[in-house]
């Protein structure tokens, strides 16, 4: 995967859990794997589509997913219920939407599917033929891990502006033309 | 979920299968869950986003799944490998693929995510607001199961996108 891709998910991730969950965040060693995740309680999965696309998986604890949602909606959990379920998506959904906007501002326009959770240690989820970067996100509520596996789709230039420009670049020949 | 947005994915679905990997496919009853499901061996993850959207899921135990990529390949395999997980997620994406263009047919545009492949049984798995329909298909290779979690986006259905312009009559 693309390192490009990275830095507006981290910055997403900072901004979003430090508004919501009212605590600061450490960036802790990169790593860059080709096996597949092997998941923590809870993983939130979240699919790009568009000019950059793949997975992005988010995991945690159910004890950081409480303290966290407990923080976000301002109430003690006790147990992983069907609010903080849609709670941690809610937060999933709110990082990488926001992600997707900076990545917009670089020139990749994606949109990004409905999140669906895991629940369960141990399962593996593989993004087949994508390697993926694990960024682990660190705070004093516990740690967050965000795996990466996003590349460029191909025809991503074609689409965006490939024809258009060509188009303007025609006008402006036809132009200089009449010019002379 | 309508029934408008599931005849597309039956008929990929019918199409792909008898084609890929040339099995008779006997539909089960359909079902509606609102709440988690615990997963199979195996599940193939696609996203949908567009006029469309939500995510589908299929699911099947091992046996079944290097049963169908060594029809698909047609080359016995006998264990579950890269290849095996690859073909796994191949026929879902084709499957996926085909539902999306007969959407596009109907007058919905959508784009389809990379697949993602979930290995490991008895996890939870939910997709929330989501409702799934679920679609157990009897093959002769053992049971495969689709979720589809879709919605429709608000105001996205155009009846009028299947009409062709009609011709403008020239001026003699």
């Amino acid at each position: 995967m693309d390192v490009k891709f990275l830095t507006p998910f981290v910055e997403a991730a900072k901004e979003v859990i430090q508004a919501e969950a009212k605590t600061t965040i450490q960036r802790g060693n990169l790593s860059l794997k080709r096996t597949a995740v092997t998941t923590e309680d809870i993983s939130v999965i979240i699919s790009l589509v568009g000019e950059v696309e793949g997975v992005v998986i988010f995991s945690l604890s159910i004890p950081t997913a409480l303290k966290i949602v407990s923080r976000v909606i301002g109430q003690d959990f006790e147990e992983f219920d069907d609010l903080a379920r849609s709670g941690i998506a809610e937060l999933g959904n709110v990082i990488t939407g926001r992600a997707t906007m900076l990545l917009a501002k670089n020139g990749f326009n994606s949109d990004i599917s409905p999140p669906t959770l895991i629940i369960g240690r141990d399962v593996k989820v593989s993004s087949v033929d994508f390697s993926r970067i694990v960024v682990p996100l660190i705070a004093d509520i516990g740690e967050i891990t965000v795996h990466l596996s996003l590349k460029e789709r191909k025809t991503a230039g074609m689409q965006a502006d490939f024809i258009p420009a060509q188009l303007d670049q025609v006008k402006l020949q036809q132009a200089n033309a009449l010019d002379k | 979920m309508k029934a408008h947005l599931l005849n597309p994915f039956l008929e990929a679905i019918h199409e792909v299968l008898s084609k890929e990997v040339q099995t008779k496919i006997e539909r089960g009853e359909l079902s509606l869950d609102t709440k988690s499901y615990t997963t199979e061996d195996i599940t193939t993850l696609i996203s949908m986003v567009g006029q469309v959207e939500g995510n589908v899921m299929f699911s099947l135990n091992m046996e079944s799944a290097i049963k169908v990529v060594s029809r698909m390949l047609g080359e016995p395999l006998s264990e579950f490998n890269d290849l095996v997980q690859s073909g796994i997620c191949e026929l879902g994406n084709v499957i996926v693929g085909q539902a999306s263009i007969r959407l596009a047919r109907a007058g919905y545009e959508t784009n389809i995510s990379p697949p993602a492949l979930i290995l490991g049984e008895g996890a939870q798995l939910s997709t929330l607001d989501y409702p799934r329909l679920v679609v157990p298909l009897m093959t002769e290779l053992g049971l495969i199961t689709i979720h589809l979690a879709l919605k429709e986006r608000p105001g996205a259905y155009q009846p009028g996108a299947q009409i062709e312009t009609p011709n403008i009559p020239q001026a003699n």
